[in-house]
């Protein structure tokens, strides 16, 4: 560090980066492993007077019956060996107590032995006192939570997310990763929390450690630092915590991808300062879901239906009034955003809200727990209505009073505690705000692929009329429940049967999505996107040519994943599937077809 | 002047002398080798390697490992005392004093190691 020529040259090396973040990475690990093995020291510390008291107590009881004379069988003068000695105290003092042996004990003996047996119950009874209450002890117990936590994180073989914040956000995602058969690194503060997740029906094992994730060494143990690391998703509901997850993955590990959970502008923008984490505002996305509600109800419903992950049920499709006035109650994170949006579709909002807000023309002062506050609003006028204060309960009395001074009101609500699912439900609101979930579904889309999330931001472009006939043509195909989700590319890896049909440059998606059973009939499944390098193609038809390296996602029957799958790789399948031809899959016939084919003559 | 390490020196020193009371002598000679000797030398063994527990320091680490090598050694000397003298019919052949004399020899030189390593401690804390 004292040579300025020595500094200048160290930062002009390329991989400065490189060997700064490894060092980091070190520097996390060895410090959290170090505060595992420090409770092991302390707990071995503590066992020392324990330990020490015992074997004192048992030598000198030994070295006492040793030296105290009695008499063998026959009366004669005999000395106890150490042997026997130490076999008598040991039965002796564990309270099991064979009797005297081998000769009956002279009263000598008798007295010694009396003093040595309190001596030793005493001496068990305190190390082994000592021992439960430092296996109990909490320090020791999270010490070897932590080392098994970190076993297992470090013998996972295959990618896996690393959730911080595990409330019902992670809870949510961490359930669709699971189906997707993704595995979860989880941490949260609480330990109960923690505890629950052994309740939970998760197929895989899923990793969890009751710790803060704002400690980098913490990251480092869920295994921010494993190759296998795939994305870190910060969702606990402390805004600070959040950005001091984006901030440790971003700087130890710049190659995985973030996504944080902010619900105002101004932390995004802090998340945003550190590298290109991807932040999810529940108000803000709630905001533009509205927005693309009131412009295009079917690519709304497409979307939460896609984004609710797979076996979700098709949402019905609202229709919010897209001319009128709206009363927006609440001028919270939520309403700030939801107002804003909503001016910028052209709709007059009220805004109602206890504090003098910032809100300039329609703003309205007042709590919404006064009397007759509806009516000052002018109920009676407006087409829409938010309830978007931060207590459930006000939320569900505005929403009451709203549905019986105009009960065809469009109605939309924050929930915020998850407990009160079922009374928002038994309300029937038409629009329904749950952060946490939109949080969970924002990320789910984000994880689950790319070309997911690619679709989701394309799909709005594409117009009303489009989503429409989508859901229609998915619904004709799979049902009113989502299946499966996934995506195929069109490698000579992945699909090691196409790259020559591929490469002819006649092939159609059409001909490629048929059954190999039986090639007159579709396969349940619908090709949502094509990506080729950047470019992306919504909902390619039937005559779409196909290339090599393209990737599909796809949505359909899990059956029929299993037969494209078999379409990609086995030859003689994709030749039925394309050309309507039975190719013979063996060897040896196939060898002996060529040769037929090849000599014409002998056919005939 | 800290309590606690004139314990752990005076458990160690301890350990080393008693082992090498009754080491010393003829080695096939039983008058020579008394088994309370042996037997003060296991117990007090036993407190010097608890005492060595939960030193965090590579220094605290070897005094363990020279500590558990000795009571292994000793240990084995005790058993083989108590076989010669209770199971097998001979007693405490020269042959079989030898081997108990020999097992402490070599946990002799354990405790030898761990009392360097006690002068190394020392005089390294006085230079630093």
């Amino acid at each position: 560090m004292g040579n300025p020529l020595l500094t200048f040259w160290s930062r002009r090396r390329p991989d400065d980066d490189q060997r700064r973040i490894r060092r980091a990475r070190a520097l996390a690990a060895t410090s959290s492993s170090a505060k595992a093995s420090a409770t092991i020291f302390l707990i071995l510390r503590r066992m020392r007077a324990p330990l020490i008291v015992l074997i004192v107590i048992f030598s000198v009881s030994v070295l006492g019956l040793t030296l105290i004379p009695g008499v063998d069988a026959e009366g004669r003068p005999w000395r106890m060996g150490f042997f026997d000695a130490i076999y008598v105290m040991s039965y002796t003092a564990t309270t099991i107590g064979f009797g005297e042996i081998p000769y009956p004990f002279t009263y000598n003996q008798r007295m010694w032995l009396t003093v040595s047996i309190y001596l030793t119950v005493i001496g068990w009874a305190y190390a082994i006192g000592s021992l439960l209450s430092l296996i109990q002890d909490r320090a020791f117990r999270q010490a070897l939570a932590l080392q098994r936590f970190s076993r297992k994180v470090a013998r996972l073989a295959e990618p896996f997310v690393l959730i911080a914040g595990y409330g019902r956000a992670g809870e949510l995602l961490g359930h669709s990763m699971d189906a997707l058969g993704r595995r979860v690194v989880v941490l949260d503060r609480a330990a109960e929390r923690i505890e629950g997740l052994e309740l939970e029906s998760y197929r895989a094992d899923v990793p969890g450690l009751a710790a803060d994730a704002r400690d980098p060494a913490h990251l480092g143990v869920a295994g921010l630092d494993h190759p296998m690391c795939e994305a870190v998703v910060a969702l606990t509901d402390d805004d600070e915590a959040n950005l001091a997850v984006v901030m440790t993955a971003t700087l130890l590990r710049p190659d995985v991808p973030v996504i944080a959970r902010a619900t105002t502008r101004a932390m995004g923008e802090r998340m945003r300062s550190f590298g290109s984490p991807s932040v999810v505002n529940p108000f803000d996305v709630f905001g533009d879901h509205v927005r693309l509600a009131l412009r295009a109800p079917a690519s709304y419903q497409l979307l939460t239906w896609l984004e609710n992950g797979p076996g979700g049920p098709l949402p019905p499709r609202g229709s919010p009034p897209r001319t009128g006035r709206w009363v927006v109650f609440g001028y919270g994170r939520l309403g700030r955003e939801l107002t804003r949006d909503l001016r910028d579709e052209g709709i007059q909002v009220t805004v109602v809200d206890p504090q003098p807000g910032a809100d300039g023309e329609d703003g309205v002062v007042a709590d919404g727990s006064e009397p007759g506050v509806l009516d000052r609003v002018g109920i009676g006028s407006a087409v829409g209505f938010v309830a978007g204060t931060d207590n459930d309960t006000t939320n569900l009395s505005l929403v009451a009073a709203a549905r019986r001074a105009a009960p065809e009101l469009f109605v939309a609500a924050r929930q915020n505690r998850p407990a009160n699912a079922p009374l928002f439900q038994a309300m029937e609101i038409d629009a329904l705000l749950v952060p946490t979930e939109v949080v969970a579904h924002q990320v789910y889309a984000q994880l689950s692929t790319p070309l997911l999330w690619r679709f989701i931001r394309d799909m709005p472009g594409r117009g009303d009329a489009w989503a429409a006939e989508l859901v229609e043509r998915l619904t004709g195909l799979c049902g009113e429940q989502l299946q499966a989700l996934w995506k195929v590319r069109l490698s000579a890896e992945e699909a090691p049967s196409l790259p020559a049909w591929l490469r002819s440059g006649e092939a159609r998606l059409g001909d490629l999505l048929r059954n190999p059973e039986d090639r007159d009939e579709p396969l349940h499944a619908v090709v949502l996107l094509v990506l080729r390098g950047d470019e992306a193609t919504l909902d390619p038809g039937p005559d779409f040519a196909l290339r090599e390296g393209d990737e599909l996602l796809l949505a359909g029957w899990p059956a029929a994943r299993r037969a494209l799958a078999i379409t990609l790789q086995v030859d003689s399948a994709r030749e039925y599937v394309v050309s309507g031809q039975r190719v013979p899959s063996g060897w040896v016939w196939r060898r002996v077809e060529e040769q037929l084919r090849r000599d014409p003559a002998r056919r005939g | 002047m800290n309590l606690e390490k004139v314990v752990f020196g005076f458990f160690v020193v301890l350990a080393a002398t008693l082992n090498f009371g009754f080491f010393i002598g003829d080695i096939d000679d039983p008058v020579l080798h008394n088994p309370f000797e042996l037997f003060a030398a296991i117990v007090v063994n036993l407190i010097a390697t608890v005492l060595k527990f939960g030193d965090r320091t590579q220094i605290g680490a070897v005094h363990l490992a020279t500590s558990l090598v000795a009571d292994l050694q000793l240990i084995g000397a005790g058993l083989m005392w108590g076989y010669a003298e209770y199971v097998s019919s001979a007693g405490m052949t020269p042959a079989w004093t030898a081997s108990v004399v020999s097992l402490s020899g070599g946990a002799l030189l354990a405790n030898l190691v761990s009392i360097v390593l006690l002068v190394i401690e020392t005089v390294s804390f006085h230079r630093g």
